[in-house]
Formats: C-alpha cells, structure tokens, sequence
C-alpha cells in the first residue's frame, strides 16, 4: 500500500500544477471567459490540496502518523538516458518540510487575500494562473532531491516573479522593471545552469545527497561549482550587484510582493545555498567571499533604506538587509541559525508587506494617531554628497545599465550585418 | 507491423503524432496558400518516411515531402522555394548514395548539409530568413519536415566514425550560430524579426544537436528538433492570428493587444516560453539533453548555447511586453476562434506531455537508435 505521507508529498508538488493546467485549459477553451470565482477555485483548491500536502509531510516527517518519512523518496527517473539520469527523487528533511510548510502557508492565504484585493481587476485570471505555477515551483524547490529538479522549480518561480512584477501592465514602468528583473534572473541562471552541468560531468550525480562527493575534487573545481552557485543565489535573492531589481519589483501587485519580495521567492537563493551547504563547505574561500557580498549588501541596503520615504522601498531595502545578514550566515556554516531567520523573516515581511497599503492608507487618514509611533532609531550624521549617493542608491543600476547597453550595441551591429547579408541574397523586408 | 518497408515503432510514432498535430493545426488557419490536398500528401510522404525501415525509402520519402513543400512554397517565396528544391534533391542524393556502403561519409555529408540549409544555419540562413518572411505558414510545414528529415538523418545516417571525429568542430559551428541569432533577436522590433531571429536561433541549436547526436547523444536531437518544430509552429500560427486581426506586427512601443485578445496572448506567451525552455514543457528537457551533449564535445559551445538561450528568453520577454501590454488597444476583430483555440490546446499539451513525462519518448528513442 502507498505510504500517505508519500502521497501528500505527490499532492503538494503536483495539485498546483495540474490546477493551474486545468484553469489554463478552462480559460483556453470555454467560449465564455470564466468567472473569477471559477479561476480563483480551481487554482484555490489546488493550492488548499498543496498546503494539506506539505501538512502532511510535515507529520509524516516527524512520525507523528506512523513510521518516519525522511531523506530520499525516489520515483525512479524523470529523465535517464545511458549514464545520464535527472533522478525524480524528493529529499524529506527539516530544512525542505520547513521550507514547503512556508511556501504553501504563504502561497493559500495570499490566494485568499488576493480573491478581495484583486477582484474586478482585469488580470485576475493571469494573477491566479500564475500563483498555481508559482506554488508548485515553490514546492518543487522545497523538496528536490536533485540539482535539475531544483532549477525546473526555480525556473517556475522566476518567470512567474517577473509576470508579477509586469502585472499592471498599462503603465511602462512595470513592464520596465519585470524586464530588468527577468533579464538578471535569467543571467545569473546561465551561472546555475552551468553548475549543474557541471556537477553532474565532475562526479555523475546532481542529488543533493552526492555533492559532498564535490570535496574529494580539485580545490579549483570545486571552488568553480560554488562561485556559480552563488552567482545563482545573488540573482535570485537580490544581493550587491544585482540588488537593483529589487525595488523596481515593487511595481507588482501587494499580494505579489509579499509572497515573493516578502516571503518566498527573495529567499529561494538563500535556500539553494542551504540544501548545496556541502560545496560551500568545501570551498572555504568562496564561502567567505560569499560571507563578505552578504555583510556589505545588508550595510547598504540598511544605509539606503534610511533615505527612502515611501513605504514598499523602504520595505524592500530591509528585506534586503536581512537577506544580507542570512547569506553571511549561510556562508559561515551557521545554516540552523539561517533557516530558523529565514523562516521568521519571511513571515514577518510577508506580514508586513499585505498591511503596507493599509498602513499607508491608515496614516493618510489618522495620521499617528492611532498608533504608538516607535522610537527613531539614532541617524548617523551623513554629508550631502553621501546623502545623495544613498539617494541614488550608489548608482548601483547604472554599472549594470554599462553591461546592458554593451549588449544590445552589440546586437544592433549584429542586425545591421544581417540586414546587409540578407538584402546581399535578395531578400526584401 | 513489419513486411519489411514499413514497421510501427514508438519513437517514429511520437514524431508522427507531432507532425500531425502541427499539420492539423496548420487546416486551421483558412488560408488558401495551403491546400488540403498538399496537406494530405505532405503528410502521407513523412508518414511513410517515418516508419520506413529501409533508409533508401525513408529518404526518398522525405526527399518526396520536401519536393512537395517546395512546389508549394515556391509560388509565394522564390528563395525559400528553391532552398526547399535544394534540399529535396540532396536527400534524394542521400537516398542513392546510401545504397552504396563506401558511400556512407558523403550520404552522412550530404544529409547534413540539407538539414544546415533548412535549419539556417549562420551564413546559410537567408532562405529561411526568406520563408519567414514571405510564406510564413509554409515556414510550420517546413519546421515539421525538418523534424522528419532530422529523425531519419539520425536513425539511417549518423552511425558512421566520421560523424564522431567531425562532432566538436561541427557542434562548435552550431553553437556559434546560436549564440550570433540569439543577440539578433534581441535587437528586433517587429514580430515577424522576432520570429525570424528565434527560428535562427532554435537552428543553431538543432545543428549543434544533431552534430552532438554523432557521438551517440541522440535523444537530445530528438528533443531540440521536437521542441523546436512545436514551440515555433505554435508560436507562428499565434503571430499569423495576430496579423490576420491587427494587420500591423510592429514592436516599437507597447501596443497593449492583451486585453482585447487574452487568449492569443496567452497562447504567444507559452509557446515563446516553451521555445526557451519553460520547465514543465518539452524545451526544459530539450535544453537539459542538449546542455550535457554538448559538455561532452565542447565546454565554450555549451556556455555559448546557455547565453543563447537568456539571450532569447529576455527578447521574448520584450516581445510578449511590447505585443501584449501597454495601454487596451482597441481591435474590432475576436479573440482566438473555437477551431484556433483547439490547435492551440493540442500543441500547448503536447508540449506539456512531453515536458512531464518524458520518459516516454527517451525510452522510445533509446530503445530505436540502441545507444546511449
């Protein structure tokens, strides 16, 4: 008989996904455009079904419920061709329950919280659409057992980020800033990709379980595999260079923000690093490098956030700070510390972020009066010239814009060759 | 079934549910430029090259289904006409040369070459540029048949030693054409450049793949042409569908059709991400296949076909926001009609199907090719 705990594990990963194709094909072929409540309950119910799912991992997994459901759960091979395999294997351990448990809680009540907040609003079926894929992205990252199942969900996970952040659509800003965000997920995944390439030619495994086998390999190799792990992870969670994309992605919309820029996809390099420990452990001077970007980013990020007036970048610049602070943990091997962090922060920025309009609004009106404003934290006395690069956040984009326009000058002289090529061979526009 | 010419084999069998799909979808689109009874005998043609066990047929077959999709091309697109007449008469050439065993190198040279030509290949590309531009639906018939022409290549052509000594340089080559459409597509402003720029890029891939596929990794091939023939056959017959209904393809500013037109912009949506592998659909597992192939043959190749790949992801992007988002649009005609919709949803879970369980055509493949 099937273990239910291996069943709930199925269900957590799959009813999203399969919820979110099943709305996609309502949306697709119904001649009728459906009703919100239609969307919002195909999509809800899938979510409902992850969250009861990764409950009952949980207490599958503390054997609360009968024997323990740990380690590696295997369902043969998702892919196995010769000696190459893409194991569909799940690892059960408290950093992935903890993770999924996150992910799942967050993922239903901002569905809840989003039937209200978006209702009537003209992408609601997108937004629903894509919060399915993202929950089973979510999961998928929680409980993947091996390097490439990690990167479909995170690969989830990012193009639904960027759609989010390009929600409001009608004005160009978003749509701006979903670009510049996707654009910096998808270089530092070229870093991931190549990882796990790589892992996989250097030691014929991408489990998780195997990467300790990483240490055995030459200090060079090994200290390669981790420098692209941590480029991944620095794209994803926002940390110095690529901390630019953060606060554009506040374009999104409120529930969005929490449950990615709050919650859950902010954290999801932090949590590569957490299940990839091993190869950090094994690249000692990387690790400290790693260390290093994490304390200098959460000192920016702190010293930026002290000059922004509005609510959500002064929001995203202390996520920021505290993304900072659980990267340098990770990378000193204090990874109980960094899970039990990164689970409180997530919930209290997610927390945070769904009550910044209601804050905003409640401010607006009574001002503070209703409320025991907290003491100001001493202000370090800052000349204007520092003032202004605060301001500008150290121009920290326009480095980055260098690299962009580098690019696309190189791809306009590679269209103007390819014009002149083709007319060559007499083909008109 | 197998007297001997023809036998039924699951991994033919996928390709030809693939062809026939994209087929059917392609009778959706009323236009007269395509006709049934080309259709039907485009069809029958790479039906029989498919399941053909004697590799004079299955190349004479597909030699035939080019010839027929020339002929048919080459009323509305000189160039791409007479690249497709090209092709047909090398693989007819391929057919004959196969016949005879010390003629195997130049057969194996040959075939590639028409799979180069059709794929658009760098420096071989303005035929294709030509067919995505002037006969654009013709360019989904042609994507299919180059699927076929790829299938039967690596089942009756690839197993010699030279195509393992040529398959760096050659993997290299394609990669580089890659690399060079995939920075392309991030300059283009019209969504015919877009598709023109993708499709070249996607053919860099396929060459990479099928040199790759020297050295026993055929199941990548496989899957890159697979992913490739449906990911930009949907997505062709989605910017036909918007041309029918907007006329204009243009990219320079926000043209906000995804209010008026959600479905078709959806339908878009997916198969560009499908192209650049989407995890869940066919790209993902085509791009993982084709990554740890190329490994094997060249590590600069790989990391070349991984930028290609981000380069495209962030064009298609920029082509989705400039299509789909921006201000409503005000457009007269309907969104996607019951016999589009259903074209669409067949692709869009064939291409889910493929992506989830794809142990189901690697096994296939395995078991039909026996190596690797």
């Amino acid at each position: 008989m099937t273990d239910p705990g291996v069943v709930a594990l199925v269900l957590t990963i799959v009813a999203p996904l399969l919820t979110s194709i099943a709305a996609g094909m309502i949306v697709l072929l119904r001649d009728k455009w459906p009703a919100e409540s239609t969307i919002s309950r195909v999509i809800g119910a899938g979510l409902l079904l992850s969250f009861a799912g990764s409950i009952g991992v949980a207490v599958s997994h503390f054997g609360w419920l009968g024997p323990r459901l740990r380690e590696d759960i295997s369902f043969g091979n998702w892919v196995s061709i010769g000696s190459y395999e893409i194991p569909a294997v799940l690892h059960i351990d408290h950093v992935s329950v903890a993770f999924s448990l996150l992910g799942a809680t967050l993922t239903a009540l901002v569905s809840r919280f989003s039937i209200t907040y978006l209702h009537k609003e003209a992408g609601f079926a997108r937004f629903f659409l894509m919060l399915g894929v993202f929950g089973a992205g979510t999961q998928l990252i929680a409980f993947a057992g091996a390097l490439d199942l990690f990167f479909a969900g995170w690969e989830a996970v990012g193009i639904s980020s960027a759609l989010f952040i390009g929600f409001f659509h009608e004005r160009p800003q978003p749509v701006r800033s979903a670009i510049r965000a996707f654009t910096t997920y998808r270089f530092c995944d070229v870093a991931f990709l190549i990882a796990i390439v790589a892992t996989h030619e250097l030691i014929n495994s991408t489990r998780l379980t195997d990467l300790h086998q990483l240490a055995a390999l030459a200090p060079l190799q090994v200290g390669l595999v981790a420098s692209l792990l941590l480029i991944a992870a620095f794209g994803k969670s926002a940390q110095l260079p690529f901390s630019g994309w953060l606060v554009r992605a506040m374009e999104g919309p409120t529930p969005s923000s929490a449950l990615f820029y709050g919650g859950v996809s902010i954290h999801a390099g932090l949590y590569l690093l957490l299940r990839t420990s091993p190869v950090l452990g094994a690249a000692p001077l990387v690790a400290w490098g790693g260390a290093a970007v994490g304390l200098l980013t959460a000192a920016y990020a702190s010293a930026v956030a002290r000059t922004h007036t509005d609510a959500k970048g002064a929001l995203a610049h202390a996520t920021l700070a505290q993304t900072g602070l659980i990267l340098a943990e990770i990378c000193l091997g204090l990874t109980t510390l960094a899970l039990v962090h990164l689970v409180c922060h997530a919930l209290l920025r997610a927390w945070q972020y769904l009550r910044a309009p209601n804050a905003i609004h409640d401010a607006h009106y009574f001002g503070h009066a209703h409320i025991e404003s907290p003491p100001s934290p001493p202000r370090a006395r800052v000349g204007p010239g520092m003032y202004l690069r605060l301001l500008h956040r150290f121009r920290l984009d326009d480095g980055l814009d260098v690299l962009v326009r580098a690019v696309s000058a190189s791809a306009y002289s590679v269209q103007r060759l390819h014009t002149r090529f083709v007319a060559w061979w007499g083909v008109s526009a | 079934m197998n007297d001997g010419a023809l036998s039924i084999h699951w991994a033919p069998a996928a390709i030809w549910v693939a062809v026939t799909v994209l087929f059917g979808s392609v009778l959706s689109q009323r236009t007269a430029s395509v006709s049934r009874p080309m259709l039907l005998a485009l069809w029958a043609t790479a039906t029989a090259a498919l399941f053909a066990t004697r590799a004079d047929v299955a190349y004479l077959a597909t030699a035939a289904s080019t010839a027929i999709l020339a002929q048919s091309t080459r009323a509305i697109s000189r160039m791409g006409g007479t690249m497709l007449w090209v092709a047909a008469i090398a693989t007819g050439v391929t057919a004959l040369l196969l016949s005879r065993p010390e003629m195997a190198t130049l057969a194996w040279a040959v075939s590639l070459l028409a799979i180069a030509l059709r794929a658009g290949l760098a420096g071989l590309h303005p035929p294709v540029v030509a067919l995505c531009r002037q006969a654009t639906l013709h360019q989904v018939l042609q994507s299919a048949s180059l699927l076929v022409l790829v299938f039967v290549h690596l089942r009756f052509a690839d197993h010699i030693p030279q195509a393992q000594d040529a398959a760096p340089a050659l993997v290299r080559l394609g990669a580089a054409s890659a690399l060079l459409f995939g920075l392309l597509a991030i300059a283009q402003r019209n969504l015919h450049d877009f598709l023109e720029s993708s499709t070249l890029m996607h053919g860099g891939l396929l060459f990479a793949a099928v040199s790759a596929a020297g050295r026993g990794h055929h199941t990548a091939a496989v899957f890159v042409s697979l992913t490739m023939t449906l990911a930009l056959g949907g997505l062709i017959l989605m910017i036909l569908a918007l041309q029918q209904r907007v006329t204009d393809t243009a990219l320079t500013a926000p043209r906000g059709l995804g209010r008026p037109l959600p479905r078709l912009a959806a339908g878009f949506s997916f198969f560009a991400a499908a192209g650049v592998g989407m995890p869940g659909t066919a790209g993902f597992i085509a791009d993982d296949l084709l990554l740890h192939a190329l490994w094997g043959e060249s590590v600069a190749a790989m990391i070349a076909v991984t930028l290609a790949s981000a380069l495209l992801a962030v064009a298609t992007l920029r082509a989705i926001a400039s299509a789909f988002f921006g201000k409503p649009a005000t457009v007269v005609a309907p969104d996607l009609l019951p016999g589009e919709r259903r074209a669409v949803a067949a692709i869009v879970l064939l291409l889910l199907f493929i992506g989830l369980l794809p142990a189901v055509l690697t096994s296939a493949t395995i078991a039909l090719f026996g190596v690797q």
